[in-house]
């Protein structure tokens, strides 16, 4: 307790004599983790979009106006023997309309001056997740259903999906390698401050080696320092990050922010920042 | 206490700093150590604080082979060993207590231990009254005791000291050896590299002088 105390009252000493640099080094860390907090955000809510049109339907199973209840058992019947099917549920032609109506408001009007409702019934099909990329299974159960009597059609979405899952995770590595850049240039920011403190401070180092002081006492405070650091730039960062979503959430109200788990991570991950950068200033302290 | 076996040190170019030395200083012992510039004094020194290993001999402090000790072995060494420097080293942006304080606080002294240990050996440098001031608001001599005081606050078992009176006056200077015959009396040993052999001669203890890094005269 008394070390832990003497490492983080020398490291804010410290930071407080050099506040330009110290600055600079939690405006880098800031910033990198500010990109990777809405490289997160933005992620989070491109999967949650993803998540409820693949939890739509995924498998849409159009069927003729004239379709016999013994034709709609038989259909119900395959797509639940076939063990690809998480949630399968029958929508009636009024259903259809109505969802319709509620989908696209503007057109609801022309929707209600028709004879006829134009929206065929249909079984919408929701795949089970870990289903979804077995190609085969999914393309023979398509092609069974499409055969059957009763169906006008089958629509299925995958292909659709999978090009938008790629897209996003090709994103997400282009992201992911820009915050890894970021975060390198973060800890080296960290690094070249806390070698600065170093050389301030070699009397004092020196000293301290002459007395026989423990490693740890010699080193700790730069470790503090890193992790001071590390821990305000975070800090700020999710500052600005909360600033910025609710700025942009005035425009698209339907976004959600970083689950708290991942806010405590963004903390930790710029803790974790600095102690690295400060610890490779430390261990060069013999 | 100290055992200096056929010790030489040398350089770059083969130069020799200290050639084949041998001495012995007993425990509770008060030895002066003088030479001209460039005689060994301060390599012996740098060798006693080991902050440097003979390239020959053995050098044997406490029954310990310092050459042998390892990193960890160095510090806690280090922390029976009390150092006063001609230009003091004192932290100028600590103050006196601050600096005395120093010591304990980096070997993980508690906060009451340091401060009581600190207000004694203040106290007992005469300089309790000037705690809160700055070693650049002080005299040489004033400097010099805080310097002896941050060497005594851990009680160590030796004194080393490097030309420790070399910017100060006479009187200062006998002061300041008077405050080392203190320590020694207490049954620290006390080990004082000089070039002032008028000192010496007033303050009466056993000296070794060298030249050209061997021991030319032993009184």
């Amino acid at each position: 307790m008394h070390a832990l105390r003497y490492f983080f009252s020398e490291a804010a000493a410290s930071l407080m004599r050099g506040p330009l640099a110290t600055a600079l080094a939690i405006v880098t860390i800031a910033t990198g983790l500010f990109v990777l907090g809405v490289f997160l955000v933005v992620n989070a809510n491109f999967q949650r979009v993803i998540d409820r049109w693949s939890r739509s339907a995924e498998l849409s199973v159009y069927l003729h106006d004239n379709v016999t209840p013994e034709q709609l058992t038989a259909i119900d019947e395959l797509t639940g023997s076939s063990g690809l099917a998480a949630h399968r549920e029958y929508v009636s032609k009024e259903q259809a309309l109505a969802r319709f109506k509620t989908d696209f408001p503007d057109l609801a009007g022309t929707a209600g001056t028709l004879e006829n409702n134009p929206f065929p019934a249909s079984f919408d099909v929701q795949l089970k997740p870990d289903l979804r990329e077995s190609t085969a299974a999914v393309d023979g159960l398509v092609s069974a259903l499409t055969s059957m009597a009763g169906v006008a059609d089958v629509r299925y979405d995958r292909e659709w999906l999978t090009r938008l899952n790629t897209l996003v995770r090709t994103g997400r590595i282009g992201a992911t390698g820009i915050v890894l850049l970021l975060a390198v240039a973060a800890a080296m920011t960290v690094g070249n401050v806390v070698r600065l403190t170093a050389a301030a401070r070699r009397d004092e180092i020196e000293i301290m080696q002459l007395v026989g002081a423990p490693f740890a006492y010699v080193r700790g405070p730069f470790v503090a320092e890193g992790i001071l650091q590390g821990g305000i730039g975070a800090i700020v960062a999710l500052i600005a990050l909360t600033v910025a979503f609710y700025f942009v959430r005035t425009k698209f109200d339907t976004l959600t922010f970083l689950a708290l788990p991942m806010a405590v991570i963004l903390l930790f991950g710029g803790i974790l920042l600095g102690c690295l950068g400060g610890y490779v200033v430390a261990r060069r302290v013999r | 206490m100290i055992e200096v076996q056929r010790v030489s040190k040398t350089y770059a170019r083969g130069v020799y700093a200290l050639r084949d030395l041998s001495l012995h200083i007993g425990k509770g012992d008060f030895v002066f150590l003088t030479g001209p510039s460039g005689a060994g004094k301060s390599t012996l020194l740098r060798l006693l604080l080991r902050r440097d290993v003979p390239s020959e001999g053995q050098l044997i402090v406490g029954g310990r082979n310092l050459a042998e000790l390892t990193p960890r072995q160095v510090q806690a060494y280090r922390r029976s060993i009390g150092f006063v420097f001609q230009d003091f080293k004192l932290l100028q942006n600590k103050t006196l207590l601050e600096n005395v304080a120093f010591v304990p606080r980096v070997l993980g002294i508690g906060a009451s231990q340091q401060q009581r240990r600190t207000f004694q050996v203040l106290k007992w440098v005469g300089l309790q009254h000037r705690m809160s001031a700055y070693p650049r608001e002080l005299s040489g001599g004033e400097q010099q005791r805080v310097a002896i005081a941050r060497a005594i606050v851990n009680d160590p078992l030796i004194i080393l000291a490097d030309e420790p009176t070399g910017n100060l006056d006479p009187d200062l200077s006998l002061e300041i050896m008077n405050l080392f015959r203190e320590i020694n009396a207490r049954g620290t040993t006390v080990v004082v590299a000089t070039h002032d052999r008028e000192l010496i001669r007033r303050v009466g203890r056993r000296s070794l002088t060298l030249d050209h890094g061997e021991i030319v005269e032993r009184t």
